[in-house]
C-alpha cells in the first residue's frame, strides 16, 4: 500500500514511516499543507494520513480541498488532542477516520489496512463468506456449513465487520467504533466478552476457529489455512 | 485627613448629585422667591393707592360742597381720629392750614417723602398723592409705607436664611452620603488589597442592610469563594496527579531497569518490554481522561449536541455490559422505557453511562445485581444506576465525584479515580442532577435530567456567535 503522511513533527512522521516500511509499505512524508496538496492531488496514494495541525495549510482545509478537487482516496486524521468535537469536525471535512495521537502503531496500521483497501463505493454485496461460515446481510442468517447459527444483533454486526475486514486485524477500539458506536475506551472487557461468545457459537459441533486473537492488536477472520 | 479625603468625596458621584440638586432647588426657591416678592409688594402697593386715592375724592367731595373752613375741619378730625393716613391742606401761598405730614411735597401726583433725619423720632417714609382743589389750595393724603418696606425685607431676609440652611443641609448630607458610600468602596478595595497580598480568605465585610452595597458584597464574596474553590481543586488536582502518576512511572522505570539488566534473555525481555508498554498506557490514559475531564468542564462545545434516543442509547450501552457483567459473575438488569427523547451528545452520554456500568461492576462482588433504568416522571427523565454491591458510606459520596478520589477499600483495583469525576463533567455539560443514594444494601446512582433538557430549550445552548468563536478560537490553539 502506498501511503502519504502528513505531519509536521518529525519523529511521529518518523515513526509511522518506519512502520510502514517495515510492513513493506512505500511511505512518503510531508511536513507542509501545501506539499501534501499537491502530492495528494497527483499521486494515486490508497490512504493519506493527515495531522489536524499543520503549517501552511490546517488539517481540515486541506482535506476539504482535496476532497474538493475530486480526489477520494481515503483519510485518516491525527489530532494529539482527544478534543470532544474533533472526530465529527474530521468526519465532516470529509475524513474517513480518526485517530488520537498517542497511539499504537498496530492501531494506525490497522486502521490504514482497512482504509486502504475499502472499495472506493460500497458494492452492494448481500453475501459475506468466510470458508464454511456465511452471512446473508438481507435475511441476517448465518450459516455454518449446514448448520444455522442463531446470533444476536450486535453479534451479528460485529460478525459482519470482521467478516467485511476478512484477513485483515481489525482493532478493540475500530470494533467498539463500529460495532457500538462507543468512541472511548470501556474499562469493561466488552469486546472480548463478545467475541468469546461470538466465538463459541460459530464453533458449535467443534467447527475450526476462524477468528483469530493477534497479540497486542486485535482480531482477524480468516479462513483456516 | 480631611483635606486629603475632601477633595475625593467632591469628586464622588453621590456629592456631586447632592450639589446639582441643591443648585436646582436655589433657583427654584429663588425664582419662586421673587415672584411671590413682586406679588405681594404689588397688592400692598395697590391697597395703598386705592385707599389714599378713596380718601382723596372724598376730601375733594367736602370741599367742593362744604368749601374750605369745612375741609380744614374735616381734615383736623381725621388727623386725630384716624390716623392711619396723614393729610396736608396748603393754601395758594404755600401756607400749611392744616395736617400731620411731616412735609410739603413739592409736585403734584404721586410722590414719596421722608422724614427729616431728627436723631430721635423713627424715620417714617409716605406714600403721598397731591392735588388741587381749587383757588389754589392742595390736598396732599400720604401712607406710612415703612411697615411695609419692612415685610418686604422681613421676607428677603427670611428666603435668604432658607437658602442658605438649605444648601447647608444638601451639601453637609451629600458630603456624608458621599462618605458612606466611599467607606462600602473602600473596604471592597482594601479587600481586593489584602487578596493580592495572599490572604486569599479576606471577603468583603457585610453590614446585614440588604441594600445595593451589601448584594453587591456578597456576590463579590461568592464569587471570592468560587475562585478560592477552583484554586484549592487545581492545586489539589495537580498534587494528585503527580501522586497518581509516581506509582506507573516508577513501575516503569523498574522494568526498563530490568529488561535492560536481562538484555541477553530474549524472551523474558519481551514480556518486561510488554509490562512497561502496558504502564505507558496506563499513565497516558490517566492523562487523556484529565484532558476530556478539562475539555468537558470547558462547556463551550455543543457541537457534538444533537437530538437523540436516549432509550435506544440505554439500550445498547446494557446490552453492551450485559454479556461482560455475565462473565465477572454479575448480573446487569436494564428496564427501559422507550421512545424517550433528549438533546445531547451521543458520545458523552454513552461514555458516562458507560463509565457508572464499569463502577457498578469493578466495585462489587460476584453475585451483584446491577439495575439500569430509565423512565419518565412528570416532565423529567430519571435514569439509575443501582447494585446490590457494599454501597457508598454517606460520609464519601459528595467526593466520588473528585478527580483522583478513590475509596479506601478500592485503592488496590486498578483504575485511575477519574470514571466518576468524567461522569460528573458530563452530567454538568448535560445540565444532569446527579444524586447518590443507599440502594440497602448497595449504591443508587440517579441521573435526572432536567425537563427542558428533552425539549427546545437546550437548543438555545448551541453555540452562538461568541462560543463558535471560542471554539474556533480552541481550534486554532496548538
Amino acid at each position: 500500500m502506498r501511503v502519504l503522511i502528513v505531519e509536521d513533527d518529525a519523529e511521529t512522521a518518523a515513526y509511522i514511516v518506519d512502520g510502514l516500511k517495515q510492513g513493506g509499505h512505500v511511505a512518503d512524508h510531508v511536513a507542509d499543507g501545501r506539499d501534501a496538496l499537491f502530492l495528494a492531488t497527483s499521486n494515486p496514494y490508497d490512504v493519506i494520513v493527515v495531522d489536524r495541525m499543520l503549517p501552511g495549510l490546517e488539517g481540515l482545509a486541506l482535506v476539504k480541498t482535496i476532497r474538493g478537487s475530486g480526489v477520494q482516496t481515503p483519510v485518516l486524521f491525527l489530532t494529539a488532542r482527544g478534543g470532544i468535537d474533533d472526530r465529527v469536525a474530521g468526519l465532516d471535512a470529509g475524513g474517513d477516520d480518526y485517530l488520537v495521537k498517542p497511539f499504537a502503531f498496530s492501531e494506525l496500521n490497522a486502521r490504514l489496512a482497512a482504509l486502504a483497501r475499502r472499495p472506493p463505493l460500497a458494492q452492494a454485496e448481500t453475501r459475506l463468506r468466510v470458508a464454511d461460515l456465511e452471512i446473508d446481510l438481507l435475511s441476517r442468517r448465518v450459516k455454518r456449513g449446514a448448520l444455522n447459527i442463531d446470533l444476536q444483533p450486535r453479534e451479528f454486526r460485529l460478525l459482519e465487520y470482521l467478516m467485511r475486514n476478512v484477513d485483515r486485524v481489525v482493532t478493540r477500539t475500530m470494533l467498539l467504533e463500529h460495532v457500538w458506536e462507543f468512541h472511548f475506551d470501556p474499562k469493561t472487557k466488552i469486546v472480548e466478552t463478545h467475541i468469546s461468545r461470538l466465538r463459541s457459537k460459530l464453533n458449535q459441533g467443534a467447527a475450526r476457529e476462524l477468528i483469530h486473537t493477534v497479540r497486542g492488536s486485535g482480531y482477524v477472520i480468516r479462513a483456516p489455512s | 485627613m480631611s483635606f486629603v479625603r475632601l477633595p475625593r468625596i467632591m469628586r464622588t458621584a453621590s456629592f456631586g448629585l447632592a450639589a446639582l440638586y441643591a443648585l436646582l432647588f436655589s433657583v427654584s426657591v429663588l425664582l419662586l422667591g421673587a415672584v411671590v416678592y413682586w406679588t405681594v409688594q404689588a397688592s400692598l402697593d395697590r391697597q395703598v393707592t386705592d385707599r389714599i386715592d378713596a380718601e382723596i375724592d372724598l376730601l375733594q367731595q367736602e370741599f367742593r360742597s362744604e368749601g374750605l373752613q369745612d375741609l380744614v375741619r374735616e381734615v383736623n378730625e381725621r388727623t386725630a381720629y384716624f390716623p392711619a393716613l396723614s393729610y396736608l391742606v396748603v393754601d395758594a401761598n404755600g401756607n400749611r392750614l392744616t395736617g400731620n405730614l411731616p412735609k410739603i411735597p413739592r409736585n403734584l401726583g404721586w410722590s414719596d417723602i421722608e422724614t427729616e433725619d431728627t436723631g430721635s423720632a423713627v424715620e417714617k417714609q409716605f406714600r403721598v398723592r397731591s392735588v388741587v382743589l381749587g383757588d389754589g389750595v392742595r390736598l396732599s393724603v400720604g401712607d406710612d409705607v415703612g411697615p411695609l418696606e419692612e415685610i418686604q425685607e422681613a421676607f428677603l431676609e427670611a428666603l435668604g436664611s432658607v437658602l442658605l440652611v438649605f444648601l447647608l443641609l444638601t451639601l453637609s448630607g451629600g458630603l456624608l452620603l458621599s462618605r458612606g458610600f466611599l467607606s462600602r468602596v473602600d473596604e471592597i478595595t482594601q479587600t481586593a488589597e489584602a487578596i493580592i497580598e495572599g490572604k486569599l480568605s479576606s471577603r468583603v465585610p457585610l453590614r446585614g442592610t440588604d441594600d445595593h452595597f451589601d448584594r453587591l458584597s456578597r456576590t463579590l464574596n461568592r464569587m471570592l469563594d468560587r475562585i478560592n474553590a477552583l484554586v484549592e481543586s487545581l492545586s489539589h488536582v495537580s498534587a494528585e496527579i503527580a501522586h497518581a502518576l509516581r506509582t506507573p512511572l516508577g513501575r516503569l522505570r523498574q522494568k526498563l531497569e530490568a529488561a535492560r539488566a536481562d538484555a541477553t534473555r530474549s524472551g523474558q525481555n519481551e514480556t518486561l518490554i510488554d509490562a512497561a508498554v502496558a504502564e505507558t498506557d496506563t499513565i497516558l490514559d490517566t492523562f487523556s481522561a484529565l484532558l476530556r475531564i478539562a475539555q468537558i468542564e470547558a462547556a463551550t462545545r455543543y457541537r457534538g449536541f444533537r437530538q437523540l434516543d436516549l432509550s435506544a442509547l440505554f439500550n445498547t450501552v446494557a446490552d453492551a455490559y450485559s454479556t461482560a457483567a455475565e462473565d465477572e459473575g454479575k448480573q446487569l438488569v436494564a428496564e427501559v422505557e422507550p421512545g424517550l427523547l433528549i438533546w445531547g451528545d451521543r458520545d458523552l452520554l454513552a461514555e458516562m453511562l458507560a463509565n457508572l456500568l464499569d463502577n457498578a461492576i469493578r466495585h462489587t462482588p460476584k453475585g451483584t445485581r446491577i439495575e439500569l433504568s430509565l423512565k419518565k416522571q412528570g416532565s423529567k427523565l430519571l435514569a439509575s444506576v443501582a447494585d446490590s454491591g457494599p454501597g457508598i458510606p454517606a460520609e464519601d459520596r459528595k467526593n466520588v465525584f473528585r478527580r483522583f478520589y478513590r475509596l479506601e477499600r478500592s485503592r488496590t483495583t486498578p483504575g485511575n479515580g477519574l470514571g466518576l469525576a468524567l461522569v460528573a463533567a458530563v452530567a454538568e455539560l448535560h445540565c444532569i442532577e446527579l444524586r447518590l443514594d443507599d440502594n440497602a444494601p448497595g449504591l443508587r446512582i440517579t441521573l435526572a435530567f432536567e425537563a427542558h433538557q428533552t425539549e427546545e430549550q437546550t437548543l438555545s445552548k448551541q453555540p452562538g456567535d461568541e462560543s463558535a468563536r471560542i471554539v474556533r478560537a480552541v481550534s486554532n490553539w496548538r
